[in-house]
């Protein structure tokens, strides 16, 4: 049988005969509230035909409860009573549409994130409250009328936000199945942190031998447009039809002309810190990142420039490619799908001031090792200390700075990759100086990826790198400038004193600086922790709750490179099965104008924030565009004549929810 | 310049004096009284205001009853309309915590509440307790106070010591969270020309708290030999704090360092040790003698252990 064959025909004069199903789920509403008495109370309200209990509704058997239900012509409105809808009203709707039912004749009550999580001390008023839920989805129920979804169409071509691992790796997977890819970078380069690493744990590859092919591979796919210094400015559209404009940097070098020949950089009289180094080595004002940047061309760091003139010179850049009066220029592209791989800011250590980062000069962050490691770092991976620049002897690492602190200054999660990267670091160092002494202060050590654990075993096993577990209370510095470390060594129960020469902090990721720009921009959440949010954490971890916007890598939290990969294969994988359908339904929650009643004062054009209202100069009245509306039910509110009607949330429907809710309160210890 | 009238609040508090003020340092409240009048507030006595209670003595062993004694205190204050101040951080650290919790259990505050109605007392918890630091560096301002600084100290160096109470448990503190590196107590030392040096362990126990000194005075005493060992190698020619119970430690346990560890000192400890409102009473034109800086060579057992007056000579050119 089709779907079509087995339509069930209700209208607005078709008596409702609602069937209200409430689930037990576990425990977790059954363990507080009495879900037997709450069908029989649901059996006592208006149209209510039909009630039943069951131990999981969204189970098959409880989808088949319904189903069968609907089949049987016993009930043409259903109402279940369970979790949040964001969990299971697409599970429900579906089964209403399979049944032959219009799938917006479902409404779902939450008694459990609303009644019996928040409540689980308290059954009394959990039962009360969960009724009054009950209560008002029926009462909505009545009212509900049939919607048809509207189908759009899809373009096939994905913006993904940031050029590191992760957005290379995604941005080459759907170049790779033919979709049209805009990679935004803000900095000139791609290839993000970990082009600034230097192995990488366990295998210790050379990340950059690692990661550099990877960034021309990007460069080289036609498919895919870099766009290098540039920043997202607007997002507006839908899913499917998102409509992005980017601001591409002035670099006041001719990107056209460059050769990348560097000749500028020699004469060029200003020095300033290099990010990419982490202030320990400086650029010039004229500069690219680092030796292997993608693209390769030339940026003029504006803020610091002089504009002497003297790079412009005709006997320096002989293609004269410098352009003092660049201005930003605005793209616009159209995109069906955005992935964000913004990635993360390293945590900064300043304010956790018993470590004395900022105040002694040998004490640095883990990140900065790195750099120092590198052989293509400021001093060619032989590391020195801050303050002499000789070669320590001794050591020692402070794991989880700004990691699992529950107090003011701190993030409360684990980064996941500091107990490794300082594992890493300590075996390098051991590497190159076998005589030194390397400590590492812990509170557990976390080995929990594919050879983690041998790889620490084998830290401390073979290369004698010594762990002590125990956080260090604070630190003092000497007068040779050497670190002295106050700590306990929580194993044998000592308090110990310890003089080292280099001090490192083993820094955790924070979400990036501006997470809620790229948040608001994008209208996406993000968790407690700052971290942008995946739809669910187990079934959709590279989805958002914005259809249409997925996240890859660090920006959705704390990960080591193969997760990060791999949830960048994920997202990409998950945009272009977007991408293959062509087209997306959409719920039909838009506005819709009643024409009889619509006076032509145009107060909701000029109110909607979306410009989904046009005005029809013939007949003189408001039209709403569905595809653009976004259901906000600004015009609603402001019509005057009453003329907007808002599908799915309309004045008669809400009013029901509030009359029934307010006329029948819930009366507890006559509080 | 900021001036005095204009700016002045009504800064009007309620002393609570504590044990260790009254029974060993009485110059310690005679400075308090001194430099807040001269500041311009007024404090008021607490008729009947009883122990704290000790942190450690009756928080250890029962928390309604150090609930029930702290809100009585508080509530004198609360009586006479104004907030309670002490100079104490043990005091401050039993008050302080105490209305905080209450604030936030009010099933305890009903219990205590109960209990007080049977001396006839109530409590509200709308005065928050606070510290002299807290009056002087919050309510007051570093500005405001720096306007009554007369005479300059130059090549004084202090060790300055704050104690635990004053700055943890960090949420339940006025600093915004600063426990591990506060300066508040430094800034007030500097306005005075003088100079706070870093120093090894600046944030370490005196040694004396949580009964250690009462239970073992040896350990006690090995924390102070540690550090009056840094103050001294970090080249300190006083020690301020704001805590009479550190500053018994600092100042008595000095004689016991340097009976107990005599061998591994070297030369005995002389460092005089200074209460925060002496050494601004000093800097604000005061009389030595009536902050109780001057003891008269006869008498013994009696406080200050550790004479003051190495501290006298060096600001003595500064005075005249």
């Amino acid at each position: 049988m089709t779907e079509s064959e087995k339509k069930i025909k209700v209208t607005r004069k078709t008596r409702p005969k609602i069937g209200v199903y409430v689930c037990h789920c576990g425990i977790n509403i059954a363990g507080v509230v009495d879900v037997y008495a709450l069908k029989d109370y649901a059996l006592t309200l208006p149209d209510v035909v039909l009630a039943r209990e069951y131990k999981f509704m969204c189970s098959d058997n409880g989808q088949n409860l319904i189903k069968e239900d609907i089949e049987a012509g016993l009930i043409n409105r259903v109402v279940v009573a369970a979790c949040s809808p964001r969990m299971h009203e697409p599970t429900f709707r579906l089964v209403c549409k399979e049944a032959g039912l219009n799938q917006f004749l479902f409404e779902q009550a939450n008694i459990r994130e609303h009644a019996t999580w928040v409540n689980m001390n308290d059954t009394e008023g959990a039962y009360q409250i969960a009724q009054d839920h009950i209560r008002m989805a029926v009462a909505k129920a009545r009212t509900l009328l049939p919607l048809e979804v509207q189908k759009v169409s899809v373009e096939p071509s994905c913006l993904i936000i940031g050029g590191g691992i992760a957005g290379m790796n995604s941005a080459i997977d759907l170049a790779k199945e033919g979709y049209k890819v805009y990679l935004v970078e803000r900095t000139p380069t791609i290839g993000g942190h970990m082009a600034q690493l230097d192995k990488t744990f366990p295998t210790m590859d050379c990340s950059a031998c690692i990661i550099t092919p990877r960034m021309v591979d990007v460069a080289r796919e036609k498919n895919i447009e870099l766009l290098t210094y540039s920043e997202v400015v607007d997002v507006a559209g839908y899913v499917g039809n998102f409509e992005v404009t980017i601001m591409k940097k002035p670099h006041y070098v001719d990107q056209e002309a460059c050769t990348g020949c560097g000749a500028c950089v020699e004469p060029c009289p200003v020095s300033v810190g290099n990010e990419f180094e982490l202030g320990l080595a400086p650029r010039k004002a004229i500069y690219i990142p680092f030796p292997q940047a993608v693209p390769g061309e030339y940026t003029i760091d504006m803020e610091s420039c002089i504009q002497c003139g003297i790079c412009a010179r005709p006997d320096v850049c002989e293609p004269d490619a410098i352009r003092y009066d660049d201005k930003p220029e605005y793209l616009k592209v159209k995109v069906g799908t955005i992935i964000i791989a913004t990635g993360w800011d390293p945590y900064d250590p300043t304010p956790l001031k018993q470590y004395g980062y900022g105040r002694y000069p040998n004490v640095i962050t883990a990140f900065q090792m790195e750099r120092l490691l590198s052989s293509y770092g400021p001093v060619l991976g032989k590391p020195v200390r801050p303050s002499d620049l000789k070669a320590p002897h001794s050591i020692a690492f402070l794991q989880c700075v700004g990691s699992r602190y529950f107090r003011e200054g701190g993030n409360k999660y684990c980064s996941r990759v500091c107990c490794m990267y300082a594992t890493k670091q300590a075996r390098q160092y051991k590497e190159k100086h076998p005589e030194s002494e390397v400590y590492i202060f812990y509170i557990d050590i976390r080995a929990f990826g594919r050879g983690y654990e041998e790889f620490y075993e084998s830290a401390s096993e073979n290369y004698g790198i010594n762990y002590i577990r125990g956080r260090i209370g604070e630190v003092w510095e000497d007068k040779d400038h050497n670190i002295v470390i106050r700590a306990e060594d929580t194993l044998i129960q000592t308090p110990i004193e310890l003089t080292v020469d280099l001090f490192i902090l083993s820094i955790g990721l924070e979400a990036v600086a501006d997470a809620d720009k790229i948040s608001s921009l994008l209208s996406v959440q993000r968790s407690e922790d700052g971290f942008f949010m995946e739809a669910h954490p187990k079934l959709r971890p590279v989805d958002t709750l914005t259809d249409g916007i997925f996240i890859a890598g660090v920006a959705q939290g704390p990960k080591d490179i193969p997760d990060t990969v791999a949830q960048a294969k994920g997202a990409a994988s998950s945009a272009a099965a977007l991408m293959a359908q062509g087209e997306v339904e959409i719920e039909p929650y838009y506005a819709v104008v009643l024409d009889h009643l619509c006076s032509g004062c145009r107060t909701c054009q000029s109110l909607c924030p979306f410009g989904a209202i046009d005005f029809d100069e013939f007949k003189k009245i408001a039209v709403v565009n569905s595809a653009l509306c976004k259901g906000c039910g600004t015009c609603v509110s402001a019509c005057p004549s009453g003329a907007m009607v808002q599908n799915h949330f309309t004045n008669i429907q809400l009013d029901s929810i509030i009359n029934i809710a307010v006329k029948q309160p819930t009366v507890k210890n006559g509080q | 310049m900021v001036n005095k009238v204009s700016e002045q609040k009504d800064w009007r508090y309620a002393f609570f004096l504590g044990c260790v003020i009254p029974n060993r340092y009485p110059m310690i409240e005679r400075s308090i009284r001194d430099v807040f009048e001269e500041l311009g507030a007024e404090l008021l006595d607490m008729p009947g205001a009883s122990c704290c209670p000790a942190p450690g003595v009756f928080r250890g062993f029962h928390i309604p009853t150090w609930f029930v004694i702290a809100a009585r205190n508080i509530a004198i204050a609360e009586d006479l309309g104004v907030s309670l101040i002490t100079g104490c951080n043990g005091c401050y650290g039993t008050l302080r915590d105490a209305w905080w919790d209450l604030e936030h259990n009010s099933e305890e505050k009903k219990h205590v509440n109960k209990l007080l109605a049977k001396v006839g007392k109530k409590y509200t918890g709308n005065f928050e307790p606070k510290h002299v630091m807290q009056a002087l560096y919050l309510d007051m301002g570093k500005e405001y106070v720096r306007g009554f600084i007369k005479h300059k100290f130059k090549d004084l160096k202090v060790a300055v010591h704050y104690g635990c109470h004053i700055v943890k448990p960090s949420d339940k503190r006025p600093w915004d969270g600063e426990y591990e590196n506060p300066t508040f107590l430094d800034e007030i030392v500097e306005l005075t020309g003088a100079t706070s040096i870093d120093y090894k362990e600046k944030f370490m126990c005196c040694g004396a708290g949580g009964a250690v000194r009462t239970a073992v005075k040896e350990v006690a005493a090995d924390f102070t030999r540690e550090k009056l060992v840094n103050m001294r190698e970090a080249g300190a020619d006083i020690i301020i704090n704001c805590c009479p119970f550190c500053h018994l430690q600092l100042d008595l346990g000095q004689v016991e360092v340097n009976n107990f560890y005599k061998d591994i000192i070297g030369e005995p400890f002389h460092i005089p040790v200074i209460y925060i409102t002496q050494l601004l009473g000093v800097a604000m034109g005061m009389d030595p003698s009536r902050l109780g800086l001057v003891k008269n060579h006869n008498l013994k057992g009696v406080s200050p252990f550790i004479p003051i007056q190495p501290f006298l000579d060096i600001v003595k050119e500064q005075l005249i």
